[in-house]
């Protein structure tokens, strides 16, 4: 079912202050084609439906196999990263719009930012070597280096974040992915000894209490993330160290 | 425990958000709906039940610290937990973030009908003092009126269902932000678990209204019961 041409709708914004607005591009049909070829083409001749040529669109992009998370945009009604959204299994007219809650630099860039101070935030990483040795980290089994393996796949992409009602441009709730990488470095036993950190972290503000169970975030994770399992257990863990704080400290 | 930041309080207070909903709103909510649900045995029980809870000591106590005050609590969260996120169930139309957006509106219908039940039923109660008259024959005579007419039933109904979800499927949220049920397929369990119990809870709710919309019965004063 080869169309001779693609139809691109793309929503553009020429800086984070001004209007946007809906530009048409026609491009060539070539077998294979994704999103990221496309606006290839568009930059390669920038000359809308009008035919004006027109200053080319602006988007990011790094690995070109769905591991870096950069080319996350709003396809058809769906956040999903452009790189594997294939021409040919899409319906056209393709209509391309910016991931919507995070601040807009131009076009389809966004500034995902908040991600990676949430990550700074509960630490989500595992301390090594300071001024002194720590030894060699002790054996993880293979069943948790299983279920580790899934969570450290997360990209910070955003999908999951840009379908919670719950987070908002306006509002500071930290969301799944941040959720899901403390589960990651709690459950690592050299990670496990910031783990306090990283629950008074979330039990802070935008934190874990905010989640309203909408369950979208695990809907449109393109890693399929057992994000709402990671909500519930970091659930657990934050209740858990309520209660330690409360009659325990 | 010294001071606590901006952030902490927020944590704490939408913890006890979601606990108020369970004990003790959700407890009373049970306790309402069976104890009503007497009125489809006989009419006889159902003023018996009346009468037991209006004369208990300390009544007021117990109806503003168990009641009143964790009702308005929860409420005003409510509405700020409403305020600062946006559904986008239009766009992303998956069972659960309908369930997530329902569970926000029938929130909002619950305030509205019990601002309307408290008004029509208790607001008497306290307005003419509680000891000026029997609990019972004027309750039942409140229900009996609302019954006759369908807009009377409708706006119960509505009430009655809102509650019932919003308790049941408060529940299941309940069980994931405790941390209570984890796993995917828990969760999917849980959930089919309390949609059942909402059911029956509903289910109660509504043997109540049919009766009373059928079988308008007035009763008189309990004689020797109230001592």
């Amino acid at each position: 079912m080869m169309e001779a041409l693609i139809q691109l709708k793309i929503k553009r914004q020429d800086s984070p202050d001004s209007k946007p607005y809906w530009e048409e591009f026609t491009l060539e049909h070539k077998p294979s084609a994704n999103i990221i070829s496309c606006l290839q083409d568009v930059a390669r001749n920038p000359v809308n439906r009008s035919n004006q040529t027109v200053p080319p669109v602006v988007w990011e992009s790094n690995c070109l196999e769905e591991v870096c998370g950069s080319c996350t945009m709003v396809i058809n009604g769906r956040v999903r990263q452009a790189c594997t959204a294939l021409v040919d299994q899409l319906q056209q007219p393709i209509v391309l719009e910016p991931m919507s809650k995070f601040p807009l630099i131009r076009d389809l860039q966004v500034d995902r930012s908040r991600m990676f101070e949430n990550l700074k935030k509960v630490q989500a990483w595992i301390h090594i070597d300071g001024t002194h040795e720590i030894g060699v980290g002790p054996t993880i089994p293979e069943k948790q280096r299983d279920k580790s393996y899934v969570l450290s796949e997360c990209m910070t992409c955003g999908c999951c974040l840009e379908a919670c009602p719950q987070f908002t441009l306006t509002n500071n709730f930290m969301g799944a992915a941040t959720f899901s990488q403390v589960r990651l470095f709690n459950m690592h036993p050299t990670g496990a000894m910031e783990k306090e950190e990283r629950l008074e972290a979330v039990m802070g503000e935008g934190g874990i209490a905010h989640c309203g169970n909408a369950q979208v975030c695990v809907e449109v994770c393109p890693k399929n993330i057992p994000l709402t399992e990671s909500i519930a257990e970091i659930g657990r863990q934050t209740f858990l160290q309520l209660l330690k704080n409360l009659f325990l400290k | 425990m010294g001071k606590f930041t901006k952030g902490q309080i927020e944590y704490f207070l939408l913890k006890l958000h979601s606990l108020t909903g369970l004990v003790p709103i959700g407890a009373f909510l049970i306790l309402h709906l069976s104890l009503n649900a007497l009125r489809t045995v006989g009419v006889l029980p159902y003023q018996l039940s009346i009468d037991a809870l209006n004369n208990l000591p300390f009544l007021i106590w117990i109806e503003v610290s168990v009641i009143y005050i964790p009702l308005l609590f929860h409420s005003i969260m409510g509405f700020y937990v409403f305020t600062i996120a946006k559904s986008n169930v239009f766009k992303y139309s998956y069972p659960r973030n309908w369930m997530y957006t329902l569970q926000r509106v029938t929130g909002g219908v619950v305030f509205v009908f019990l601002v309307y039940h408290v008004g029509t039923t208790v607001a008497p109660k306290l307005w003419f003092g509680h000891h000026l008259f029997d609990a019972a024959p004027f309750l039942i005579d409140v229900m009996n009126d609302t019954f006759t007419t369908w807009t009377g039933r409708t706006i119960y109904l509505i009430g009655i269902l809102s509650a019932t979800f919003h308790f049941a499927n408060g529940l299941w949220g309940f069980c994931i932000s405790w941390g209570i049920v984890i796993g995917p397929q828990a969760q999917r369990n849980a959930g089919y678990a309390f949609m059942l119990f909402g059911l029956v809870l509903s289910v109660m709710g509504i043997a109540t209204v049919v009766e009373f919309s059928l079988h308008p019965v007035s009763v008189q004063p309990t004689f020797g019961g109230t001592s």
